[in-house]
């Protein structure tokens, strides 16, 4: 058998979906020259479990219990966009108090979140201990979701006019005792991971998405702020809590995997800056506005397009209502559908194959929000 | 409130698209109905003129009963933070072809190829509409209303037994839901 020069030269690579060097269940072919990367091509589907299809069969209520496994990591602003589109179209008013315990929520979910992104950055590149670290530390989160909601990973908690039980005793002292801890370990994963040596030279120059085209190819949320843009639609396109809380917009300008990974760092303590605010200012009161059976609840028609600043980007939903017993029709836009296909495929042009996963995980792309 | 910011920003389309529908929805929401053959134009114009970078989302709905499919396309703005939601209507066929929007804003390439494989929308001018989740599906696009998932999976995998007096209740409670 004889091969062209081009054959010898040019070969393919397949990442994933079983591979540790990709987030979750994806795979990314790579079309390779030597060590450089010469195109990339990404493949989904391989966690789509039909979602959107499956809420307009069930009630208003039974869908709460689905939306959450739309992004694994990171499953609250999917409970909570899901349960303000519907709050938007039948006019229910969200007492303040639960507006409260949804941004503290939604936070917390967003610090577990950004440390599993760093623990699986770290493990990328060979550092092993971080991701240890990470998801002991995570698991203190868990644990503070496990005593009020009940489930430690998807939490159905955020309900359509409100969320489903106040907070228990001494439930805001022990928020309070694992973000002084979390703040406490932020310098360690400094030593270990950030100001590393090993981390500033392989994450530096890695993968840059510049301001220009960080629009052009519609980043959102962290990966848009790590290239010089202040965006953030807690600040933009207040929801919840956030107009009455003081925090600010971390960014950086380079746009490499090492911005992306100071960003991150950054608003882990600007979470721990809005719970501590929110514990200290939590209103008293009722946590949840009655809605009718939820059996035969029909909500009026209309429709509704809301976003949230998940933590990976924008997270948002186009819930439709035709003034039935069931959504006519709700459209997921996972974080991700950007992050994790058009900017993916760009970015690892170029790059060389040891700098592949590091790029992935510098996306924090979650593919369960892209299949649904 | 008087959405002043709002409807400031309708009066400008309202310049140039005279006929089309202009509601307010809530403060930062626009909703506009466009007919079909204007959205290249007003697309065009929204990025160009009216500084909308981002696309931040296309959502097709199916509206079985009217016979036609619904495409809503939501754009934000970085400085003027209003997001405007471009309604348009295309008739509902086996494949029905709509202009791309995919050579204005790069990420509707995958928004289209999205709805391509779920409605079977055709976009003319996106070269990648190959599938992407259901690469071993054969059937018609899964997310049209006509297309049934319990029908399907009783065709395919055959019905289950369940105990007939559970089946009662099931269908007692069944009726009570389905009114509408």
């Amino acid at each position: 058998m004889t091969r062209t020069n081009d054959e010898v030269r040019d070969y393919n690579l397949f990442i994933g979906p079983n591979h540790p060097g990709i987030s979750g269940n994806y795979s990314v072919i790579l079309k390779l020259r030597g060590d450089k990367i010469i195109e990339a091509k990404a493949e989904g589907g391989f966690l789509h479990r039909g979602f959107e299809k499956l809420m307009e069969e069930r009630l208003y209520l039974q869908n709460v219990a689905i939306v959450c496994r739309i992004c694994v990591p990171d499953p609250d602003p999917n409970e909570e966009n899901y349960s303000r589109a519907i709050e938007e179209i039948a006019g229910i008013e969200v007492p303040i108090r639960a507006k409260y315990i949804r941004s503290m929520i939604l936070e917390l979910s967003r610090i577990a979140s950004h440390l599993l992104a760093f623990g699986s950055h770290a493990g990328s590149i060979g550092l092993y201990t971080l991701p240890n670290w990470t998801i002991s530390d995570r698991d203190r989160i868990l644990e503070l979701f496990e005593e009020l909601t009940g489930g430690r990973v998807y939490h159905i908690f955020i309900i359509p006019g409100g969320v489903r039980r106040d907070l228990p005793k001494g439930f805001k002292r022990r928020v309070l005792e694992v973000v002084n801890y979390l703040e406490s370990r932020l310098p360690e994963y400094d030593d270990l991971f950030i100001n590393s040596k090993l981390t500033v030279k392989r994450a530096k120059g890695i993968g840059i998405l510049s301001k220009e085209n960080a629009i052009k190819w519609g980043a959102t949320g962290p990966n848009l702020r790590a290239s010089g843009v202040k965006a953030d639609i807690r600040k933009d396109d207040p929801y919840e809590a956030y107009p009455y809380l003081d925090f600010d917009i971390p960014t950086q300008v380079e746009g490499d995997a090492y911005a992306r990974l100071l960003v991150r760092r950054a608003e882990i303590e600007e979470s721990i800056k809005i719970i501590r605010q929110i514990i200290e200012n939590i209103p008293e009161g009722p946590v949840w506005n009655k809605t009718p059976n939820p059996l035969k609840w029909r909500i009026p028609k209309g429709d509704a397009y809301v976003r949230t600043e998940s933590s990976k980007g924008e997270f948002a939903y186009y819930f439709v209502s035709d003034g039935g017993v069931r959504p006519y029709r709700v459209h997921v836009r996972g974080a991700s559908v950007t992050h994790g296909v058009h900017i993916l495929e760009n970015l690892l042009v170029n790059e060389r194959i040891e700098d592949a996963s590091q790029i992935i995980f510098s996306l924090d792309a979650c593919p369960p929000e892209i299949d649904r | 409130m008087d959405y002043e910011r709002e409807n400031e920003f309708i009066k400008d389309i309202k310049s140039v698209f005279k006929e089309v529908v202009c509601t307010v929805k809530r403060e930062r929401r626009i909703e506009i109905e466009l007919p079909s053959e204007r959205l290249f134009e007003f697309a065009t114009r929204m990025q160009k003129n009216w500084d909308y970078p981002h696309l931040s989302a296309i959502s097709c709905v199916d509206w079985i009963k009217e016979n036609q499919f619904e495409l809503v396309y939501h754009f934000w703005s970085y400085n003027k933070k209003i997001l405007v939601s471009a309604k348009i209507r295309i008739p509902r066929e086996d494949e029905p072809h709509f202009e791309s929007i995919s050579s204005l804003w790069q990420p509707a390439k995958f928004f289209e190829r999205d709805i391509h494989e779920m409605f079977g929308v055709v976009f003319d001018g996106n070269d990648d509409l190959e599938k992407f989740i259901l690469t071993e599906w054969k059937g018609s696009p899964p997310m049209r209303k006509d297309f049934i998932t319990r029908k399907y999976s009783i065709e395919f995998y055959g019905e289950r037994k369940y105990n007939p007096e559970w089946m009662k209740e099931l269908k007692k409670l069944g009726d009570s839901n389905d009114k509408n």
